[in-house]
């Protein structure tokens, strides 16, 4: 009876720890769409891209069934090919732009995209990274498999204290005296019983609030909307830029460096219009520089020119590079939303508090935060130690939008510094390293890690 | 009397005070606590409460969100900025008369740190604490931030244009007086003239606040030249300076400090050898300090000891008489003269034109004259004669002068006769005023035309002759200011000024050089490369090698006219510290909190008294006063207020106080100190710096915050334990001002000797390693030999006999580590932050005893007692031999600085550097006088940290890292490069501020490092502090050696 009710309770555990984690999100949509959609479908869902605005979706295909929409985002020629109405009429407009095929999707993701197209507005939180998303599922699902385990030790408790009872009672009755029957209540009133729960939970919410507090400050994930929609993936993953070519100071100077805009131009002043974001994107640096598209040339004395001075020269451009696109003579209705929609993103991205100006730099929101009290040098890491960027930034030339792929935390940077290994032959400096070299030499020591050298000591790192 | 201990620090610990040793049972100085503050009176229900809050306050704080940060990079990067890492630019410092040739450390674009260029030959990559300090200046909140007119004291903004025109207007009539201090620039001299050309009836005013015009005119009528000649301390085996403080503020001191270290090296020298050095002098200066034998007189014996040192040498008398002991001692210095032909050097700080002759004219007797004394490397620093403001006085009361330009001077302060400059200033129509600061002067100027600070100036130096250096912006400039030179050039309509161009004086700066300094010079091919080479050198060095200087035999040495010895019962001296100067560095906090070397005070100046022995057991101050009693001081005429400091050396009979006290407007040295210009007597105009007739009286009161930190961090002191009965030890029981420490034990902390019988100290010494060796041996923790064994080991060599206690290191520490400054209440409760301390200690006879000066940071200690005690290992110790110090791991036990021996650990108190967010911890932190602002929490204030160091918070403990981010960066840079690290990689701050090179740093585990290869040749000399104790520190001292004349007083 009682191990019935056991088991009761620990699948009905189960069943709302895995309801609670089920289930399509829009957080979950969103982060699917950032990595599966928005580089061809405009991510305000209202405008067209590569390919259509997504706005109203789910409407345009109520009319079927909904296994139809999920054929058509794993594979749209697939359905086409079936003849399906709605798919004709959308390949017939779009022609001859192939959707990509995504048949790993579950239906539950696509659930959670078509959730987030119905409603992409306001800020959600940064979303988790996804490389390590299997890893802080499984951070979720832990507590509950602990509750259940906590729950059928408390189970278990529970019959050991009625057993005990019960012995006492027997040693009673035995002993002539009445035997005590003592409620639940009574039994869970007792001192021993509160001093215990109070210990429980003092241990518990200690626990909960040391391991807090050491994740304070830490952003793993952080993923925050830049001024432009710079995307890491079409310049370092598919033209294959290096990353030192921007951030050259890395391999000089503690910082990376975030390249100023004269660097964007070296390519820029030639690349115009970018492939997914055309006009939109590119003007801003243009803007915060004074590039005159047009004519190929630097404005003089730019940065006296009025707001007004640099609206119409841009929005020239704007209008311009749209009617060549559309090859139209004169700017259309949509035409003419696209420059103001386009203008009004230069400006936003350009002027802020600090500069009230449109000229002058690109404020990049800084992703990469170590504490003030924690000395990083990319010189040492990058020239010295000759790690690749990914082993820290994570895969950056995969990634439209970057996020800090690690956690930055001290652990992770002493593990590695218990692991890599020290290029100990290749450079002289090592040299000084004599005994190591003698302990290499007799085969007493197969590598030297960073370690070795002192890389664990406080003062490497906090001065 | 000679003091059988060996070594004291102070009065207290040679009486073995009792009263020091009952108070010693408690840690802090009660004295200085404001009992009303911070009383605890909350109950348990309130602290309860707190704790709730607290917990509630942090998790609120957890879950806020963590604020958006920007990465704004360049729109345009220059080429030659790469963000995170440091430009240096060569540059010179120059106030004044005060020059150092300098780098200067940029980082994006700020300057945080100067440097010494070791290419010129003037400084030899030496600073000085005021060249360290400079830098701050830059960052001063109270400079004045655009031109106008000054109207109830706040300079009413012009546009430069508006105001030029203003002015030309002004000074289109009537006579100009330019007032300014030494000028040593060519090329502000050039503009200077063209100004005085443009207007007829212009002429300059220069003086100096502590004068040398009667050496310059003694110069001038002896030899022919208006300048110091270059006096070669190095190849001089006896010196002999009349009052003249060589080392520290008199003549060329960087330079003179480093001849003169350079000829006391003893240490590794087989048959040492050193010069003998004497000093005559009333109160005790820092070269004063530094001598082998002092003969103390009284300020008004100069004129008598140095006719008594002329009579023994030249056989004519004449003179005053001088005291029987000093007149005894000087037979024997000249003796010492005499036998040193041509290889000594008798200089004076008198300014008295006579008593300058006779100096002349003994250094030509003794065959000095073009061999220890040269005028081929001629000295500017003083240029300046105070005789000329009088006559202005008189023609600005006679209203003759329509305009006056105040240029660099700050007259209404500085003079002697600063009240009557005011009144007649005050006639004058037009008052414009060059200054960077609100002084005294400018406040009473109408029209306010703010120069740059040097380090966003372009301009040139000619400290000596034909040693040529530039000066170079290294930061656009902060506020709308102009360079000095402009402004005049501009209102002289200059054809030589390109005004449309982006820098004007630049180009005029320029074509100064290549035309006229430059021209004819054969080292570079065109005149284009000699500019970019010189500017990038900082230095061009074409001094003359030929000139012969020869005593005019017309000038007439007179005796007689020299000054006569009074009789009064008490006389005082006045004189200038290596920190604020006469006044002009008062606004710098950095030298402000830098303790004067002789008296370590900080914050003002004090009155110096002197000591007196009963003869039996008992040392007390004059009139038995003890520190921080305040006194009235009489004299000529004047009444001032301030404390007294005990000092041994000070002359009985004799008092003196430092000039630079209480200025009373441009920033943060107000209120601090007093005004002792006025007191200045003046003798045929030239100004005297001492005078007799003083009258000093007791008031009864105290300084509450007598701010002397010779008492601070003393280590193994002893005193007479009241309940044992017998001496006990007393480490780092601080006390308060009242109370003194006990005294020293016999421990390993100097060794000192004079050079006669450096053998039996090096038998001592090795008696000593060998005690050390044993009792060290004796542990249950063998050593682990192999941790230091590879890789480097960072260690420090100090030499004491070539320091010369003059501070620049522990000014350079502070500029470089980002130590705050805790201003004078925080001093006075002994919580100056400074990592590196330069101790004063004192040995010999009581009355006239030798000092020993020490610096002292963090040792570094292989078997460090700090960390051993730190419950969560904050403090450990790296396998390259430093001790580590993670701030953010530290939570404030103080355990460490308790256990630490050598006193070198720092408690952050209060949050002096602003670092957290809390309001209500800034409060008691360092205000500037009328700012509600901290002083660390201007932003301003705040461009000047050092990037590379974290800021500490309050409530962790800090010290001397061995510059370890300098290790990282030297480290990093081999590491690139591929190569093993060497010297030149990794240099201290405080390394290489020294002007001595008494501070070495470097790889011990490298045999061919300098430092191994100093600590090998030190020999026997060598030792480490405490070395007894097992703790194995990584800084090695050497011993001092004096050169005493023994006989000098028998």
């Amino acid at each position: 009876m009682l191990l019935k009710r056991i088991c009761w309770v620990f699948t009905l555990v189960i069943a709302a720890s895995a309801s609670l984690i089920a289930g399509p999100t829009k957080e979950a949509g969103k982060e699917l769409f950032v990595a599966n959609c928005a580089s061809c479908h405009n991510k305000n869902m209202k405008d067209d891209l590569t390919g259509p605005a997504l706005s109203g979706t789910e409407d345009r295909w109520s009319a079927f069934p909904r296994k139809d929409l999920y054929a058509w985002i794993r594979n749209s020629q697939a359905l086409i090919a079936t003849g399906h109405p709605r798919a004709n009429e959308v390949w017939a407009k779009w022609k001859p732009t192939v959707m990509n095929n995504f048949p790993s999707l579950t239906d539950e993701q696509i659930e959670s995209i078509l959730l987030y197209i119905k409603e992409p507005g306001g800020a959600p939180p940064p979303p988790k990274d996804p490389n390590a998303s299997s890893a802080a599922a499984g951070e979720e699902g832990l507590p509950w498999t602990y509750i259940g385990l906590a729950a059928i030790l408390l189970l278990l408790a529970f019959g050991l204290m009625r057993i005990v009872d019960n012995l006492a009672n027997v040693s009673r009755v035995k002993d002539g005296q009445a035997p005590l029957h003592r409620t639940t209540y009574q039994i869970l009133t007792t001192k021993g019983a509160i001093a215990f729960l109070v210990f429980a939970t003092i241990l518990i919410f200690g626990y909960k609030a040391v391991d807090n507090a050491t994740r304070m400050g830490r952003e793993q994930g952080y993923k925050p909307d830049q001024p432009i929609n710079f995307s890491h993936k079409i310049h370092a993953g598919i033209n294959k830029i290096d990353c030192q070519y921007c951030h050259d100071t890395a391999r000089r100077s503690k910082h990376s460096g975030i390249p100023g805009a004269n660097t964007c131009m070296n390519c820029h002043s030639a690349v115009k219009k970018g492939t997914i974001s055309g006009t939109s994107e590119i003007t801003k640096i243009y803007a915060s520089i004074g590039f005159d598209p047009i004519t190929g040339k630097y404005m003089e004395n730019y940065e006296n020119w009025t707001d007004k001075q640099i609206e119409e020269l841009y929005k020239k451009w704007i209008g311009q590079e749209y009617m060549s696109a559309n090859s139209l003579t004169a700017l259309d209705e949509n035409g003419k939303s696209v420059v103001e929609n386009q203008w009004e993103g230069v400006v936003k991205a350009l002027k802020n508090d600090s500069n009230g100006k449109i000229q002058g730099p690109i404020e990049w929101v800084r992703i990469h935060n170590l504490p003030d009290h924690a000395y990083f040098n990319h010189a040492q890491h990058v020239s010295v130690g000759q790690v690749a960027c990914q082993k820290c930034h994570g895969k950056v030339e995969e990634m439209d939008i970057v996020y800090q792929y690690s956690t930055l935390g001290m652990g992770w940077c002493i593990n590695c510094h218990r692991e890599t290994e020290v290029k100990f032959k290749d450079n002289d400096y090592y040299k000084q390293y004599e005994r190591y070299h003698d302990e290499l030499k007799a085969g007493k020591r197969d590598k030297v890690t960073v370690e070795d050298i002192g890389g664990l000591e406080c003062q490497k790192c906090h001065y | 009397m000679h003091h059988d201990n060996g070594i004291w620090v102070g009065a207290e610990d040679l009486m073995r005070d009792e009263a020091f040793a009952q108070s010693s049972q408690s840690e802090f100085s009660v004295e200085n606590i404001d009992q009303t503050d911070g009383k605890w009176t909350a109950s348990r229900r309130d602290f309860l409460k707190l704790m709730g809050f607290g917990l509630g306050a942090a998790t609120i704080a957890a879950s806020c969100e963590i604020p958006v940060k920007k990465a704004i990079p360049y729109v345009t990067k220059p080429d030659e900025i790469v963000p995170g890492v440091a430009n240096y630019f060569a540059s010179s410092f120059v106030d004044g008369g005060d020059y150092c040739a300098v780098l200067v450390k940029t980082r994006e674009g700020r300057p945080i740190k100067i440097e010494g260029n070791t290419l010129s030959g003037v400084t030899n990559g030496g600073t000085s604490a005021r060249a360290q300090a400079s830098v701050l200046s830059l960052y001063d909140t109270r400079r004045i931030q655009h031109a106008g007119t000054v109207k109830d004291g706040q300079v009413e903004k012009q546009e430069w244009g508006v105001f030029d025109r203003e002015v030309k207007a002004k000074l289109a009539s009537g006579n100009i007086r330019v007032i300014t201090n030494t000028i040593i620039s060519p090329t502000a001299e050039k503009a200077l003239g063209e100004f005085l050309a443009k207007y007829p009836g212009a002429s300059v005013v220069s003086y100096d606040m502590v004068s040398a015009a009667a050496l310059l005119e003694a110069n001038q009528k002896c030899f022919g030249y208006r300048a110091f000649p270059h006096y070669k301390f190095d190849e001089a085996s006896v010196i002999c300076s009349f009052g003249a403080d060589f080392l520290g503020t008199w003549g060329n001191p960087i330079q003179q400090a480093h001849d003169y270290a350079k000829g006391r090296k003893v240490a590794g020298k087989k048959h040492a050898k050193m010069s003998r050095h004497y000093q005559v002098e009333g109160y005790m200066s820092l070269t004063g300090s530094n001598a082998d034998n002092r003969i103390q007189i009284r300020p008004s014996e100069m004129g008598a000891a140095i006719t008594a040192l002329y009579a023994e040498i030249s056989g004519n008398g004449g003179g005053p008489k001088l005291n029987d002991k000093a007149a005894g001692a000087i037979k024997k210095l000249a003796k010492d003269l005499q036998a040193a032909r041509g290889k000594s050097i008798v200089v004076s700080g008198s300014n008295n034109v006579a008593e300058q002759i006779i100096v002349n004219k003994i250094n030509e007797m003794l065959g000095n004259l073009n061999n220890t004394i040269d005028f081929n490397g001629a000295t500017f620093s003083r240029q300046g004669d105070e005789r000329n403001v009088a006559k202005l006085i008189e023609e600005m009361n006679g209203g003759q002068v329509s305009t006056v330009i105040v240029w660099g001077a700050n007259p209404a302060w500085e003079l002697p006769n600063a009240g009557a400059f005011t009144d007649a200033f005050k006639k004058v129509a037009t008052r414009i005023s060059l200054n960077t600061n609100l002084d005294e002067t400018t406040l009473l100027c109408t029209h306010a035309a703010p120069a740059h600070h040097y380090l966003e100036s372009w301009g040139d130096a000619q400290a000596k002759a034909g040693r040529y250096s530039l000066i170079q912006p290294t930061i656009a400039p902060l506020f709308a200011t102009r360079q000095a030179e402009q402004s005049l050039l501009t209102w002289a309509d200059s054809a030589n000024l390109n005004a449309t161009s982006d820098q004007p004086y630049y180009e005029y700066l320029k074509a100064n050089w290549q035309n006229s300094i430059g021209a004819g010079q054969t080292k570079y091919l065109t005149q284009d490369a000699f500019w970019e080479m010189s500017l990038h050198d900082g230095v061009y060095e074409n001094a003359p090698h030929d000139i012969t200087a020869v005593f005019d035999s017309a000038v007439a040495v007179d005796p007689g006219a020299v000054s006569k010895p009074s009789s009064s019962e008490l006389e005082i001296s006045f004189y200038e510290t290596v920190n604020i100067g006469g006044g002009q560095y008062a606004h710098n906090p950095w030298l402000q909190e830098m303790p004067d070397p002789v008296t370590r005070t900080v914050w003002g100046n004090y009155l110096s008294i002197p000591l007196e022995w009963d003869g039996v057991n008992n040392i007390n101050g004059w009139k038995g006063l003890v520190d921080g009693d305040e006194v009235q001081v009489e004299v000529n005429g004047q009444k001032f207020t301030c404390a007294v400091v005990r000092n041994f050396g000070q002359a009985p009979g004799t008092v003196s106080i430092a000039l630079g006290g209480g200025r009373t407007a441009g920033g943060c040295g107000v209120g601090f100190g007093v005004n002792v210009n006025p007191a200045l007597k003046q003798e045929n105009g030239l100004t005297q710096y001492y005078a007799a007739d003083v009258v000093v009286t007791p008031t009864g009161g105290k300084d509450k915050h007598f701010a002397c930190v010779q008492h601070h961090h003393t280590m193994g002191v002893k005193a007479m334990g009241t309940e044992e009965g017998k001496e006990i030890n007393v480490d780092e029981k601080s006390l308060g001002w009242k109370g003194f420490q006990g005294s020293l034990t016999d421990r390993s902390i100097i060794f000192q000797t004079n050079v006669k019988d450096l053998q039996s100290l090096e038998h001592k010494l090795e008696e000593f390693h060998h005690e050390a060796e044993h009792l060290n041996s004796q542990t249950l923790y063998p050593d682990n030999k192999d941790y230091f064994g590879t890789g480097m080991k960072w260690g420090m060599y100090v030499d004491l006999n070539s320091c010369i206690g003059c501070g620049a290191c522990q000014v350079a520490c502070v500029s470089e580590n980002n130590v705050p400054v805790v201003g004078k209440k925080e001093v006075a409760r002994h919580h100056e932050m400074t990592w590196l301390r330069i101790d004063r200690y004192f040995y010999g006879d009581f009355e006239n005893p030798k000092v020993v000066y020490q610096p002292m940071m963090c040792q570094h200690c292989d078997n460090a007692p700090c960390e051993n005690v730190c419950p969560v290992n904050a403090t450990n110790h790296s396998m390259e031999g430093l001790n580590q110090m993670a701030y953010n791991r530290c939570i404030g036990t103080r355990y460490c600085a308790n256990n630490c021996p050598y006193k070198v650990r720092r408690f952050n108190w209060l949050d002096y550097t602003t670092a957290d967010v809390w309001p209500s911890n800034e409060e008691r932190v360092f205000h500037v006088e009328g700012e509600d602002k901290p002083y660390y929490a201007d932003n301003l204030v705040r461009m000047v940290l050092n990037p590379d160091v974290t800021v500490r918070t309050r409530g962790v403990i800090e010290k001397c890292s061995f510059c370890v981010q300098r290790i990282q960066e030297g480290k990093l840079t081999a590491k690139r490069e591929g190569r093993e690290i060497m010297d030149n990689d990794v240099r201290t701050a405080c390394q290489t501020a020294c002007p001595t090179g008494a501070i070495i740093f470097g790889n011990l585990n490298n045999p061919n490092s300098e430092v191994s290869k100093a600590n090998k040749a030190a020999g026997a000399l060598a030792y480490k502090v405490l070395e007894e104790i097992n703790v194995r520190p990584g800084v090695q001292y050497t011993a001092k050696v004096h050169n005493a004349n023994e006989e000098l007083f028998s």
